[in-house]
């Protein structure tokens, strides 16, 4: 039994290779890229996308990025993709997609929002426990410099920004938000498929280094749940101070 | 009497050496009739990349595409017929081992380059193919196209591309520094014994192509020919090696050319 774990665990390792798959939080790869391990493979580093690239959005990787040195990245917290579509058809080795012309087909990542922060999410928290903090305010920048409001994007009783499955992942949210550390955060496409973490992924679970990644990241599960969840319960708890009548309408007798 | 080809060949090198500069620059200036680096770039509607990356990319993948294809014609038609002459004639890491060549012998330093003997270039050959094959080898293993980590002329332009663009470099610069620094103790070591992009280059020799060629029987022995080949070669025999990269220092240092023609390149 035990040696059947082990031998599991060996099979696990060896199969997934240690030097595709980086991730990272708000980091993701130009519009039309392959799968990651894919994209690893096909690109060979030749800074075309970062030469053509009129925001200077995409960067080339550092050493810090291991041996995805000289790869091209977008930092969405220094500057995001505007989605202007010139990249994919530069690429000479289809590492980008080169039939992909229509911004709103790209797929780069995921806008998550973290309710704790999003200064949205604390002023309706406030107006429910009727204190305030002293720090509240409407924001609806994520909302407002989303390329796809209403679609990628929307607010929920017109106060609570909620991503839906149109979103890009262009990251341009995460680059306006602007409370600090981000309160609407990018996770790259593949980040929270757990089979695909390769050596790095392994390595900074092991020493809890990117402790950010690994508490809110629970798999692909956790943002699809997140996704999936509206911001309020069945209903909400708001304790009003005059009596309510809910069989009464109010507006039909004035 | 005619120019020297080194001449030429300067000119060729330093407006390349130019080049990676100004491409950047121009694409700054939305001109985008030439762009790209040394891995790969457009000129007009023509794709050029380096075969070894996409070579490279390939086995990685396991994937081909026309474009693929399509953008290493241009380099191995280019090889086929005038050999080896990216590496001499526009490598812009060739052209600054060619300085430290100078700046050695202008310091007085030894330039300790190996002694011709017969069995020279056949072992030089033997080492840089199996180093190559073991660089394929460890890029298969990992499955990432690492090769292009240590390919000098790619890392220069992007580099450069990267400069120009945004003001800094990455760490692949230090690679380059790292191989060029120890060019001052080991004569022409990297060209001649590990570049890997100028070994999977010189796999495309084609016989026909211009070589450098004995054209007249008997010459006067100076064997200067020798003594200047920079990939310590013998010019008079070993003309169709894949070692020649069609320099043509040889032919400017004959003194029998100056007579008659004795040295030249010739398209057989």
């Amino acid at each position: 039994m035990a040696r059947n774990r082990f031998t599991e665990k060996l099979g696990k390792v060896l199969n997934t290779n240690p030097f595709k798959n980086f991730f990272k939080l708000n980091r993701m790869r130009p519009p039309g890229a392959v799968a990651e391990k894919e994209f690893m493979e096909l690109c060979i580093r030749c800074a075309r996308c970062i030469e053509v690239c009129p925001y200077d959005s995409i960067h080339r990787a550092d050493l810090f990025d291991k041996l995805q040195i000289g790869t091209p990245y977008i930092y969405a917290e220094t500057r995001a993709c505007y989605l202007c579509m010139k990249c994919p058809s530069v690429c000479p080795t289809g590492a980008l997609n080169p039939k992909l012309t229509v911004d709103s087909e790209v797929r780069i990542g995921i806008a998550v929002i973290n309710q704790d922060t999003c200064l949205n999410y604390l002023y309706y928290k406030e107006e429910i426990e009727g204190v305030s903090q002293g720090y509240a305010q409407l924001c609806n920048t994520c909302n407002n410099v989303c390329p796809f409001t209403d679609e990628a994007i929307y607010l929920e009783k017109f106060i609570l920004p909620i991503v839906t499955d149109k979103c890009t992942g262009c990251g341009i949210c995460t680059e306006k938000c602007p409370t600090t550390p981000k309160s609407i955060n990018i996770y790259p496409i593949g980040m929270g498929v757990k089979e695909e973490g390769g050596f790095y992924s392994r390595k900074n679970k092991l020493h809890g280094k990117t402790e950010e990644i690994t508490e809110t990241l629970h798999g692909q599960d956790l943002i699809d749940t997140k996704r999936r969840m509206t911001s309020f319960g069945s209903k909400d708890d708001f304790k009003y101070n005059v009596e309510i009548k809910e069989d009464e309408d109010v507006w039909q007798n004035q | 009497m005619a120019k020297p080809i080194k001449t030429y060949r300067r000119i060729a090198q330093i407006s390349t050496l130019m080049a990676i500069f100004i491409i950047p620059f121009l694409n700054v200036w939305e001109i985008y009739f030439i762009k790209g680096t040394f891995y790969s770039m457009d000129i007009g509607d023509a794709a050029i990349a380096d075969p070894l990356a996409v070579f490279q990319s390939i086995v990685a993948s396991g994937k081909l595409n026309a474009y693929m294809i399509g953008s290493v014609v241009i380099p191995l038609a280019l090889m086929m017929l005038l050999g080896r002459v990216w590496c001499s004639w526009f490598c812009p890491y060739y052209l600054l081992t060619e300085w430290i060549e100078v700046a050695k012998k202008k310091l007085g330093m030894n330039l300790k380059k190996p002694a011709y003997d017969k069995q020279y270039p056949s072992r030089a050959s033997k080492f840089r193919f199996i180093f190559l094959l073991l660089g394929l080898l460890a890029m298969m293993v990992i499955g990432v196209p690492v090769l292009n980590l240590i390919s000098a002329p790619g890392i220069l332009s992007s580099q450069a591309l990267v400069i120009v663009k945004f003001c800094y470099v990455t760490f692949e610069l230090v690679i380059v520094f790292a191989i060029l620094f120890m060019e001052l103790f080991y004569y022409r070591y990297w060209c001649r014994l590990f570049c890997p992009t100028g070994t999977f280059l010189s796999l495309f020799r084609y016989k026909r192509g211009m070589t450098v060629y004995k054209v007249k029987a008997d010459c006067s022995m100076c064997h200067s020919c020798v003594n200047t080949c920079p990939m310590v070669i013998n010019p008079m025999a070993d003309g169709e090696s894949l070692h020649c990269n069609n320099c043509g220092d040889c032919i400017d240092v004959c003194p029998d050319n100056k007579k008659e023609e004795t040295l030249k390149f010739t398209f057989k």
